[in-house]
């Protein structure tokens, strides 16, 4: 009876405790309730408004929603709604601290020159460049959608670069962060552009091209099983795709892995020698991947050789003197050896018709002498 | 014994041209050098090189102009196109000349005049030169200067890669070219000839 009596005060004690924490935890919805207005602002100091609306849409698609991060993991501050009130919550709120979670993030952010703007007086927060709600993975973005959502919000590129030959062509193939913020590795991501739509080839459609899964995908294409795609396997996969109707070439792109050190952009630090890229041997073309989506906002890093970057099944990725077409060259010597050889054969049939035409003359000479 | 006949062969802007067109080519092809082999020359930062190579490509540009508006201006043109009734014939003799006769110090079968200053064999390298490679190393190196303002073109091309292939078999054969066209240059009735009659604009004809 005693034990009976204990267990049942034991479930009535864990019922009003989850009760209680269930009351204290601020659930997204409840936010929602007032942030889905689209006319919600707050009237700034300094005369502007703040837009307050959350589209919960967007929000549901953002890294923190997806991995179950609510409003008040970030809005700290804000730890009970009063509804009895016009305004439940603190109108002045601390800004979210990204760095308690995103430690590394963080202390990496410190060595650039965006924290170090800070001494004069400009304060670069997270947000600035990741934007509040939306945030989404990097790392299947092309360049232009990572520059876009992230450099190219302050920075105008094509004012600073003028020393820069092909300028375009770089901002187009080449994120900014690969020369400034040299520290971070990089990859070359190769995409497969479809000429028959001039579309690039989505992950779906290239799998379906192949007749395979993203788990089979490098059983089908790597032969040799060896981890890595090379020239053969590469032509074989584009000869697979031939057969399917899909006739196409690579498109090359230079990217920073999404690192914490990613964030060592400084001033002078940039890479300003073409020679850092432009040679075979550059480290820039060390990796070099077809990047798969896994669906879920990750990548499958399928890794390829190297030198496939100087064939042309990769097309519309050519780094002068880089990524050149080794077989050129060799023709290009046979040519000008050739050239060479039909110089020195004919010079050397005219030394010799010379020396042997003044023998004779000298001989025809001496004999008419006698 | 043959006596020689001075002939104004190289008209003032035909030797400005040619010279000019000279000086460019060997700066093309030494900064093309660098800019194809960055890990084996270092002779110029490919910066600078990238610049040399651009300003001494519009140049030439520029000088093919000046060969045109001469050569269409005044109809010289015509001295680069070959009888094709005679061609064939021609061809032979002046191959057969340069093959053994010139061994043999027999007379070139070509007689040079201010009309009909090259021979077939020349006629036919430099109207190829001119109308089809060095217009296609223009263009080619047109499309590779701006690359994302050619854009278009380059994909019809079948891209980047491809154009840059033709860019760069050209250069090759120019490079070889030049070699075997200076060597050429010193057939002549003496190994300067040629080179003199290129900078006063006479040749000495030997009947």
């Amino acid at each position: 009876m005693l034990i009976r009596w204990k267990l049942s005060l034991c479930c009535m004690a864990s019922i009003v405790f989850i009760a209680a924490a269930n009351a204290a935890a601020i659930e997204n919805q409840e936010c929602m309730e007032c942030h889905n207005d689209s006319s919600l602002t707050r009237q700034e100091s300094e005369g502007m408004r703040q837009e307050l609306y959350l589209d919960y849409e967007k929000f549901k698609y953002s890294v923190h929603n997806v991995n179950g991060i609510g409003c008040t993991d970030c809005h700290t501050a804000i730890d009970s709604l009063d509804y009895d009130k016009e305004m439940p919550h603190s109108v002045a709120l601390a800004a979210p601290r990204c760095y308690d979670c995103h430690e590394v993030e963080g202390e990496a952010y410190r060595n650039s020159v965006h924290f170090k703007a800070a001494s004069k007086g400009v304060s670069i927060p997270c947000y600035a460049c990741h934007g509040y709600h939306y945030v989404t993975r990097l790392e299947g973005n092309n360049v232009l959608e990572r520059e876009n959502h992230f450099c190219l919000k302050c920075h105008d590129p094509g004012k600073f670069h003028d020393w820069l030959p092909q300028k375009e062509t770089h901002f187009a193939h080449v994120e900014c962060t690969v020369c400034h913020a040299p520290d971070a590795p990089r990859h070359i991501n190769l995409t497969f552009f479809n000429l028959m739509n001039n579309k690039y080839l989505s992950t779906k459609e290239l799998l379906a091209g192949l007749n395979t899964t993203l788990d089979r995908f490098m059983t089908v294409v790597d032969g040799d099983h060896n981890g890595i795609i090379d020239v053969q396997e590469l032509e074989d996969m584009v000869l697979l795709l031939r057969q399917k109707g899909i006739r196409g070439t690579f498109h090359g792109e230079l990217l920073s892995e999404v690192e914490p050190v990613v964030h060592h952009v400084n001033r002078g630090k940039a890479k300003r020698q073409c020679e850092t890229c432009h040679m075979p041997t550059s480290p820039f073309f060390e990796s070099v991947a077809i990047m798969l989506d896994r669906g879920d906002g990750t990548l499958q890093h399928n890794l390829v050789e190297r030198n496939v970057l100087a064939t042309y099944y990769v097309n519309h990725f050519y780094a002068l003197s880089g990524t050149r077409v080794r077989v050129l060259d060799m023709v290009g010597i046979i040519m000008v050896l050739a050239g060479i050889g039909i110089v020195a054969l004919h010079l050397s049939f005219r030394i010799v018709a010379s020396l042997s035409g003044k023998g004779r003359r000298g001989r025809s000479t001496k004999h008419s002498g006698h | 014994m043959a006596h020689a006949k001075s002939i104004y062969i190289h008209p003032a802007p035909v030797r400005v041209w040619h010279w000019l067109n000279a000086f460019f080519c060997v700066v093309l092809i030494v900064t093309g050098l660098q800019l194809r082999f960055a890990e084996v020359f270092t002779f110029l930062a490919l910066e600078d090189a990238v610049k040399l190579h651009n300003y001494a490509g519009f140049s030439l540009i520029a000088n093919y102009g000046l060969w045109v508006a001469f050569y269409f201006g005044t109809g010289r043109i015509r001295i680069y196109f070959p009888d094709p009734r005679t061609f064939v014939p021609m061809a032979i003799k002046q191959i057969r000349y340069y093959t053994m006769g010139i061994f043999r110090q027999e007379p070139n079968p070509h007689q040079i005049t201010a009309e009909n200053k090259f021979n077939v064999l020349q006629k036919q390298a430099y109207i190829s030169i001119m109308f089809l490679f060095l217009p296609a190393q223009m263009i080619t190196g047109l499309f590779l200067w701006r690359i994302k303002n050619f854009d278009q073109y380059i994909t019809l091309l079948g891209g980047i890669k491809i154009v840059d292939t033709f860019h760069v078999l050209i250069y090759y054969f120019f490079a070889s070219f030049i070699l075997v066209h200076a060597y050429l240059a010193t057939l002549g009735h003496s190994p300067l000839a040629h080179y003199k009659a290129m900078f006063t604009g006479y040749e000495e004809a030997h009947k």
